[in-house]
C-alpha cells in the first residue's frame, strides 16, 4: 500500500498535466451541464437588479484585462443581459489599464450585439428598442483608479469628457444625465485585483453608493470580509459566481439567454470543466498528504 | 479551423505559453518577452490618448487628437490650473539630468502627500472602521443573553447559524489576536490559545489556495475554450 502511495507521490508531474488537459477539454467537447447551487451573495445580486424600477440608471465598471476575461466575462455578459431585460439603464466604465477599455467595448458589443456609433449603427440587435447612448453608453478607460473614482464624486464629466467612440458626453442623453454617483441606483464592478475594494471602500464609504463586486477567485476570500461587513451589497466569485449568477438570468430570461449567447462564452461550461479538475486536484492532495502520512509513520517505525 | 490571421497569432502564443509545462524553451521565452512589450506599448499609448490628451492637452492647448470645440470652447478659469500637474509631471523628468534631478523631488513630494491623504481616509473610514464595526456585531451576537434557546421563535432576532457563525468568528478573531501578541511567552494558557489561532490561519491559508487554484483553472479553462471553439473550431 505504502509503496503505491509513494509511486503516485513520485509521478512525473508532466503526466498530471496532461491529466488535467484533458479534463478541460472532453467536457468542453462533451458539455455535462452540472447542478450549481447559488450562493447568497450572488442571489442578493439578482434580487437587487430584479427590484429596480425600470430606468433605474447603474454604473457598471469593466475593472478587468483579457487575463482574467475567463472569470469576468461571463458576470459581465449576464448583468448586462439581466439589466437590459429589466429596461435599466447602464452606463459603463473601464478603471483597468492592460486591456479594460478593449474587455469593456468587446464585453458590451457581445452582450447587445455589433454597434458603430461613430456611423449611427446606435440599436441593439439583441434587444431590439434599445439604443446606445439612451439605454446604454460607454465612457471608456480612465487612468488613475483611486483618483479617477474620487473626481467621479465630484464631476463624471470632468473625468470623461469624452465617451468611448469620441463623441462628448453631452451628446448621449444617459452619459449627459449622470454627474455624480448620486444618479445611479448602484456600481457593479467587474473587478481583477484591488480595484473592487477601491469601489467598496472609497465609493461606498465615502459616498454611501451601494456596490457589487463579481471578483476573480483569488481575490475572493478577502472580499468575503467586505461582503460580510454589508460594504458590498453583492459579491460574484469567480467563474463559480458567474456560473451561478447566469443560471438565474436563464432561468428567468430564458429566451434572451438562447437568442443570443450562441457566440457568447458561458460560464455552464467553464464550471463543467472547473468540476472535474478541482475534483482531480482534490483527489492529487489527499494522496498526496496520505502518501506523506504513511511515509513519516514507516520512518518513525 | 479559423481564418482569422489574429486568431492564429493567438493560438501560436497561448501554445508557446503552455510548452512551459513540458519544460522551459525559447519559444516561452519568445512569448513572455512580446507580452511584457506590447503590454507596456499599449499602457502608454492608452495612457496618452485617453487620459493625457482629453484630460490635459485638450482644454489646456485646445490642441491633440480628441479635441473639439464642443467640448472645450473656452478656456475656463480651472483649465488654466492644470498648468500646475503639468509642470510637475515635467520636472519627474529631470532625474535623467543630474544637475537639475533635485527638481523631481517637488513632485514626488505633492504625489506622496496627495496619495497618503487620501489613502489615510481611505483606509480609515473604508476598512477599519466598518471592519471593526462588523467584528463587533459578532461580539454582540454571541453575548449569553442573546442565545437563541433562551427566547421564543417570535423574539429571536439571530438564528441559530448566524450564533454558531459569530461563536467560531469571535473564538477565530480572539486566537489569531493572542497568536500575534508576542509582549507574553507562548506557554501555557496563552500557548494554547495562540496554537488554536495558527489553526484558524491555516484554514484560512487553505481556503485563499482553494480559491486560488479556482481562479488558475478558470484561466486554463480560457484558453483552452479558445483553442478548442476559436481556433479548431470544434466546439
Amino acid at each position: 500500500m505504502t509503496a503505491l502511495f509513494q509511486r503516485l507521490m513520485n509521478i512525473d508531474r508532466r503526466w498530471l498535466y496532461l491529466l488535467v488537459g484533458l479534463a478541460a477539454v472532453i467536457p468542453i467537447l462533451l458539455p455535462l451541464n452540472l447542478p450549481v447551487n447559488v450562493a447568497q451573495s450572488v442571489q442578493d445580486l439578482y434580487d437587487r437588479v430584479e427590484s429596480l424600477p425600470a430606468g433605474s440608471v447603474v454604473l457598471a465598471s469593466f475593472d478587468y484585462g483579457p487575463s482574467t476575461g475567463p472569470e469576468n466575462d461571463p458576470m459581465a455578459d449576464a448583468f448586462l443581459r439581466h439589466c437590459l431585460a429589466r429596461d435599466l439603464k447602464v452606463l459603463c466604465i473601464a478603471l483597468y489599464p492592460l486591456g479594460g477599455v478593449t474587455e469593456g467595448a468587446e464585453e458590451l458589443q457581445r452582450a447587445v450585439g455589433p454597434l458603430d456609433p461613430a456611423n449611427g449603427v446606435l440599436e441593439s440587435t439583441a434587444f431590439p428598442g434599445k439604443f446606445y447612448g439612451r439605454d446604454f453608453v460607454y465612457l471608456g478607460y480612465k487612468d488613475g483608479g483611486q483618483a479617477t473614482m474620487r473626481q467621479m464624486g465630484e464631476n463624471v464629466h470632468a473625468v470623461f469628457p469624452r465617451e468611448y467612440y469620441q463623441a462628448p458626453v453631452t451628446d448621449y442623453e444617459l452619459s449627459n444625465q449622470v454627474r455624480g454617483y448620486g444618479d445611479v441606483s448602484f456600481v457593479m464592478s467587474f473587478a481583477t485585483g484591488i480595484i473592487g475594494e477601491w469601489w467598496a471602500n472609497l465609493v461606498n464609504a465615502q459616498y454611501g453608493t451601494p456596490v457589487a463586486v463579481g471578483c476573480t477567485a483569488v481575490s475572493a476570500p478577502k472580499y468575503f470580509a467586505y461582503y460580510k461587513a454589508g460594504q458590498m451589497f453583492a459579491l460574484l466569485p469567480g467563474l463559480k459566481g458567474a456560473a451561478e449568477y447566469e443560471y438565474l438570468v436563464k432561468q428567468k430570461y430564458g429566451q434572451i439567454a438562447e437568442a443570443t449567447a450562441a457566440d457568447v462564452y458561458n460560464a455552464g461550461k467553464g464550471w463543467d470543466v472547473q468540476s472535474i479538475v478541482y475534483t482531480i486536484i482534490t483527489l492529487f492532495i489527499v494522496i498526496g498528504n496520505v502518501g506523506f502520512l504513511l511515509e513519516r509513520r514507516q520512518r518513525r517505525s | 479551423m479559423a481564418s482569422e490571421l489574429w486568431v492564429w497569432v493567438g493560438a501560436l502564443f497561448t501554445l508557446c505559453i503552455l510548452s512551459f509545462l513540458y519544460k522551459d524553451n525559447p519559444f516561452f521565452r519568445f512569448a513572455e518577452s512580446a507580452f511584457g512589450g506590447i503590454s507596456m506599448g499599449y499602457y502608454i499609448n492608452l495612457t496618452f490618448r485617453n487620459t493625457f490628451v482629453p484630460n490635459l492637452i485638450a482644454p489646456l492647448f485646445h490642441a491633440g487628437p480628441a479635441y473639439s470645440a464642443a467640448t472645450y470652447p473656452t478656456r475656463e478659469p480651472e483649465h488654466w490650473l492644470l498648468i500646475a500637474p503639468f509642470l510637475l509631471a515635467l520636472v519627474l523628468y529631470s532625474r535623467y539630468v543630474p544637475k537639475i534631478a533635485w527638481m523631481s523631488r517637488f513632485a514626488l513630494a505633492v504625489y506622496v502627500g496627495y496619495y497618503a491623504g487620501l489613502n489615510m481616509m481611505q483606509k480609515l473610514q473604508g476598512e477599519v472602521l466598518p471592519q471593526s464595526a462588523d467584528t463587533i456585531r459578532s461580539f454582540w451576537r454571541f453575548l449569553p443573553e442573546r442565545l437563541p434557546i433562551w427566547l421564543d421563535a417570535q423574539t429571536r432576532t439571530v438564528s441559530w447559524g448566524e450564533w454558531i457563525s459569530s461563536l467560531v468568528f469571535v473564538i477565530g478573531v480572539l486566537a489569531v489576536l493572542v497568536y500575534f501578541f508576542f509582549s507574553a511567552e507562548h506557554k501555557g494558557v496563552v500557548g494554547g490559545v495562540g496554537r488554536l489561532g495558527i489553526w484558524f490561519l491555516m484554514i484560512s491559508f487553505g481556503a485563499a489556495f482553494g480559491y486560488t487554484i479556482m481562479g488558475r483553472v478558470s484561466i486554463l479553462i480560457g484558453r483552452v475554450i479558445f483553442l478548442v471553439d476559436d481556433w479548431l473550431g470544434l466546439g
